[in-house]
């Protein structure tokens, strides 16, 4: 026990937090905005594995940021395909997401193996990047909490830091520009907009590809930092949990940052777990993210739904 | 969704709508497919070959492919069920493995020796899978829990506790490998056809169509979960509890996944219990249900084709150099095109209007998602 207190309470498990929480934190902030414009996003763990695979193949051959911002584009195309069908062809949306997560589940194994040359497992002979750290060791310069800052601000990823800042962007976005209040508004109530001469499906279909991009970027993360590679179905519920963070978060952007810093962290848990306790089964362990995201997911409910018995009470 | 017998020629023709439609989509999946193919194979005839024909070519590879149309039968008709419902509830996949391991427990239990061994497996698998099925049910009708992300989360968990306790509680054969010992002979299902697959699961198949073909139009728990799933704020009114309803059907969906599961491991094809014994089978009860429309009568008619392709997939795949996964983008194609408004008169329509649509479509009052 005092082994777990102590790695918890390290700046190495806070770094580990922050890298697991990013692919997190995306994806929730694509699902964000997506269902913010009323249109559930269901298809964030397509979007994500797509994204992994094409920023693993593509950082074969270009460099890491190049790879990066294709992660970004197969999951904005992604998500203007979902717009096609969803909004034009009238599809029901989340039947639409799931298939893009059958087409990603499938489609990905069959590209991995076209890339690899048969292997349908993981890309592991493929010589793909990395996303680099941002080394910020120079903060350790500082007198008093320098070491300490540099133990915890160094080491994560580019992304990491683009994550945090999109976190900011988003909120500004949607709470202080016009086009955030017409984005929440359709999202609201979509005859009141379109009465105003909003264009309903127009914000819908860019908040749908801002999500898939958003998603693309988390894959891109774990693939090119948490991982370096790619392995089958790698996103293991990623997207579906993000999915519970949107909603945990009370749809605002902070509450998303929490959210994922919270799954993020009993993901990060899983990671260290198997070093300290070897007597507690893996797949205990690999349970603990899905099982406390179905508490987190009952329990705001339950919060939520009191609340408002409260105020109609009155 | 009007499935109320109105007169017969209006039904004739929406049939034969629904038909062009279901064939257009399949064209154009298989054309892209076929596209693919060419692109990426070598001997791009061969794996086509493999692919239309293998499955009906032996008399073994019949019995495959008719094995899965009862499996895929059965996770068509559970997500039909939650589908004419209107609830998202994706958790078949969970309830198949719960319902396995709680017919493990029991099959290899001294209960499991005697003559009742086999259907006290199936009672029980039925039981696990109805509770798996009720909780995110629960969950949403008490706590306004949203069901999609329930169940998927009870899918993971479901799948690790099959590792789990394979690797760890149920009798293994030897140390190591991921396989329990082989169910006693009594509790396995008979083969309908020697040295096939086709077993009792077939016969279970069937009478599933009918059940819950009975369940939804000719009962009033049908009716009210029908209305329910149209429009559950007129239910309401019309006094129907929408959210008992909801969880009923959720529950009994978990009931035929728990049945698939006893199917899967109570089965010719494995007669025990091992780990990812599924194999992605129950997602694809999703395509099955929306192209049948959520229809119990027509979910074994789409289970046949989609058998047939999934079968000549699995073959191409070994014969050839194309893996079988490439039928996860036919199944979306299919999925996208036949749940959406898309028609063959439609691609003419936008092929005549010219290459540039435009880009502001009329937009919906209603909106995309309810």
């Amino acid at each position: 026990m005092m082994d777990l207190f102590l790695t918890v309470f390290s700046a190495a498990f806070f770094v580990t937090i922050i890298r697991t929480t990013t692919p997190l934190l995306l994806a929730t902030l694509g699902g964000l905005v997506a269902d913010l414009s009323g249109a559930l996003n269901v298809a964030l763990e397509g979007q994500m594995l797509i994204a992994a695979l094409t920023a693993v193949i593509v950082s074969v051959y270009a460099p890491w940021y190049v790879a990066v911002v294709a992660g970004l584009g197969a999951g904005a195309l992604l998500g203007l395909i979902m717009a096609f069908f969803a909004l034009r062809l009238k599809a029901d949306i989340i039947l639409v997401g799931f298939a893009i997560n059958i087409l990603a589940a499938g489609g990905t194994v069959f590209a991995l193996a076209l890339a690899t040359g048969g292997d349908k497992g993981t890309s592991i002979n493929l010589p793909s990047q990395a996303i680099p750290m941002l080394d910020l060791s120079f903060l350790g310069g500082i007198p008093g909490v320098g070491p300490t800052l540099a133990a915890l601000l160094s080491g994560h990823s580019v992304l990491s830091w683009v994550a945090a800042f999109l976190v900011f962007a988003i909120w500004y976005f949607l709470y202080r520009t016009p086009w955030g209040l017409w984005l929440r508004g359709v999202g609201e109530y979509p005859a009141a907009p379109e009465a105003a001469g909003i264009p309903v499906n127009k914000i819908r279909t860019w908040s749908l590809i801002v999500s898939g991009a958003l998603a693309g970027l988390g894959g891109a993360q774990l693939a090119m930092f948490n991982y370096v590679g790619f392995t089958r179905d790698m996103t293991a519920g990623r997207g579906f949990i993000a999915l519970g963070a949107v909603l945990l978060g009370a749809r605002h952007p902070v509450g998303a940052l929490l959210a994922a810093l919270l799954f993020g962290a009993f993901e990060g848990l899983a990671v260290v777990m198997p070093g300290l306790f070897r007597e507690i089964p893996a797949e205990l362990i690999r349970m603990i993210p899905f099982i406390v995201t179905i508490l987190a997911l009952v329990l705001f409910s339950y919060r939520a739904q009191q609340l408002l018995k409260m105020r109609s009470g009155q | 969704m009007s499935s109320a017998p109105i007169v017969k020629p209006q039904r004739w023709a929406a049939f034969r709508r629904e038909l062009f439609r279901n064939v257009g989509a399949l064209l154009v999946a298989m054309a892209v497919t076929t596209v693919i193919v060419f692109l990426t194979s070598k001997a791009p005839l061969e794996a086509l070959t493999q692919l239309l024909t293998a499955p009906a070519a032996k008399v073994r590879t019949i019995g495959l492919w008719v094995d899965d149309i009862a499996k895929l039968t059965i996770t068509g008709l559970a997500f039909s069920l939650v589908f004419q419902a209107r609830q998202f509830s994706m958790g078949v996949q969970g309830q198949v493995y719960i319902g396995a391991i709680a017919s493990t427990y029991v099959v290899l239990s001294p209960l499991g020796q005697t003559p009742f061994g086999l259907a006290l497996g199936v009672l029980a698998a039925m039981a696990a899978g109805a509770f798996y099925g009720f909780l995110p049910g629960f969950a949403k009708a008490r706590l306004g829990a949203n069901e999609i992300v329930s169940s998927l989360m009870l899918n993971y968990i479901a799948i690790e506790l099959c590792n789990f306790l394979v690797r760890t509680a149920l009798p293994l054969p030897q140390a190591g490998v991921l396989t329990t010992i082989d169910f006693p002979e009594s509790a396995v299902f008979p083969a309908l056809v020697d040295k096939t697959r086709i077993d009792l699961g077939l016969i279970f198949a069937i009478v599933a169509v009918l059940v819950v073909w009975f369940a939804l139009y000719r009962t009033a728990w049908g009716l009210k979960l029908r209305l329910v799933g149209h429009n559950a704020r007129f239910a309401e009114y019309a006094g129907i509890r929408s959210t008992f309803i909801m969880v009923s059907a959720m529950t009994a969906s978990g009931a035929l996944g728990g049945l698939l599961g006893a199917m899967f491991v109570q089965g010719q094809t494995w007669g025990k219990l091992t780990v990812q014994f599924e194999g992605g089978l129950a997602f694809e009860g999703i395509l099955v249900a929306i192209v049948a429309r959520s229809r119990p009568l027509a979910v074994p008619i789409v289970a046949i084709f989609y058998a047939y392709l999934r079968q000549g997939a699995s073959l191409m795949n070994v014969r050839t150099d194309v893996p079988a996964e490439v039928i996860g983008v036919v199944t979306a194609i299919i999925i996208l095109l036949v749940s959406s408004t898309f028609s063959l008169n439609f691609l003419t329509r936008w092929f005549k209007r010219g290459p540039a649509p435009v880009a502001t479509a009329p937009a919906v009052a209603e909106g995309a998602t309810k």
